[in-house]
């Protein structure tokens, strides 16, 4: 986020809806995005946002806190995120290959993708993120509580 | 429960990567690469020393070139206009910004960022805009504050609105020492957040989790029981 806020923050929201767009006709169930067993989503999303942000809860004296305009891009881009990289991009090679490439594949896609935007040091992180948020998606054929933990994380950091 | 030991081991491993750099997990809504600090603060994970920066501008019929000294990891970045320095007898003008070690702790303040000192072979005698980066492991800075020693006095300058996230703005027309920082007991005007915010949030979230997620469990597990004796009835009958 080098770039001027007024500039970045439309520029990021339609970042993010153009990310959420590559998911269109794809069905929801297919997407991870049912409606069935909610309460279990919405909790292991929290469990999720608990997770990715425990290391810096340890070490932080003082978090940001974002300007609301910030905050609207940063749920646009992080939801964008989830319905591209683990919605649509994950469907598609699951119905591919089956459910470990599409863990690696959009885990690996995902990672490239953050290598534009951040310094090498945080790829690893990111790629470690990712794995996990692409195995709870397979292995709960759910995509709402990895929106809900990375729009969290996103919030927090 | 091969899925779930195949989430926690995932779930291990992000930790210990993500504990091996600060903040840990990062979408980009914090600064685009981790604060080099002269004396990092307990939570700032791995630091690597802050750099330093050097620029020669020209002095093209008399006038000095424009032109922006900036340190290597782009903490601090100060800009010059045309004419800015007064450079009778000078063909160049050497700007060095230097962060300054051990810190400076003067009484009644707290600087957020290192302090660096900015000097130049030839004196300014236009403003200058100053940009200085901070982390977002500490505090945002309300004041920019400047020094002729690095033992003081440090006197506010005036804050620019700020252009860029993570980033303050000032302008100064004399070199010397700078450091963003506020008060020693003053709250941050700026987006920083409490102290606490984030452990709280965590505890809640874990709180809210174990509340909701055990009575499910519970239930889940009575539910699959009873669909098995009702499965078993039927096998009886």
């Amino acid at each position: 986020m080098s770039t001027a806020p007024f500039a970045a923050v439309p520029a990021l929201v339609l970042g993010g809806v153009a990310l959420a767009l590559t998911a269109w006709r794809w069905p929801a169930d297919k997407l991870g995005l049912g409606t069935s067993r909610l309460a279990f989503r919405v909790l292991g999303g929290l469990a999720l946002a608990v997770v990715l942000l425990l290391p810096a809860a340890a070490r932080l004296s003082a978090i940001p806190i974002l300007a609301p305009a910030l905050a609207v891009a940063a749920v646009a881009v992080s939801v964008g995120e989830e319905i591209a990289f683990r919605g649509a991009l994950f469907a598609a090679l699951e119905e591919a290959g089956g459910g470990p490439p599409a863990v690696i594949g959009s885990t690996a896609l995902w990672t490239a993708a953050h290598a534009l935007s951040h310094p090498p040091a945080f790829l690893v992180t990111v790629a470690a993120a990712g794995l996990l948020l692409g195995l709870w998606r397979l292995a709960c054929r759910d995509l709402v509580a990895p929106i809900i933990g990375h729009v969290i994380a996103d919030l927090a950091l | 429960m091969k899925r779930s030991a195949l989430l926690a081991a995932a779930a291990a491993l992000y930790l210990a990567t993500a504990w091996m750099v600060a903040p840990g997990f990062y979408d980009g809504f914090a600064p685009p690469q981790p604060y080099n600090f002269v004396c990092p603060p307990p939570q700032a994970g791995a630091n690597s020393a802050p750099a330093s920066g050097q620029l020669v501008i020209k002095v093209i019929n008399g006038v000095s070139d424009a032109n922006s000294a900036f340190t290597d990891d782009g903490q601090v970045v100060i800009g010059f206009l045309p004419g800015a320095f007064d450079v009778t007898g000078k063909t160049s003008v050497k700007v060095d910004i230097t962060p300054v070690s051990p810190c400076p702790k003067p009484a009644g303040l707290h600087f957020s960022t290192n302090t660096y000192q900015i000097a130049a072979d030839a004196p300014l005698i236009k403003s200058s805009t100053l940009v200085m980066r901070y982390s977002n492991l500490v505090a945002d800075p309300s004041f920019m504050y400047r020094a002729d020693t690095v033992d003081g006095p440090w006197k506010p300058i005036e804050v620019s609105a700020q252009a860029q996230v993570w980033t303050i703005d000032s302008k100064t027309d004399k070199f010397g020492y700078f450091a963003a920082g506020y008060p020693q007991g003053a709250v941050s005007t700026g987006g920083g957040g409490g102290s606490q915010i984030l452990p709280v949030t965590i505890a809640i979230l874990i709180v809210l989790v174990l509340v909701g997620g055990v009575p499910m469990t519970i239930l889940r597990r009575r539910q699959a029981r009873s669909g098995n004796a009702g499965e078993d009835d039927e096998e009886e009958a």
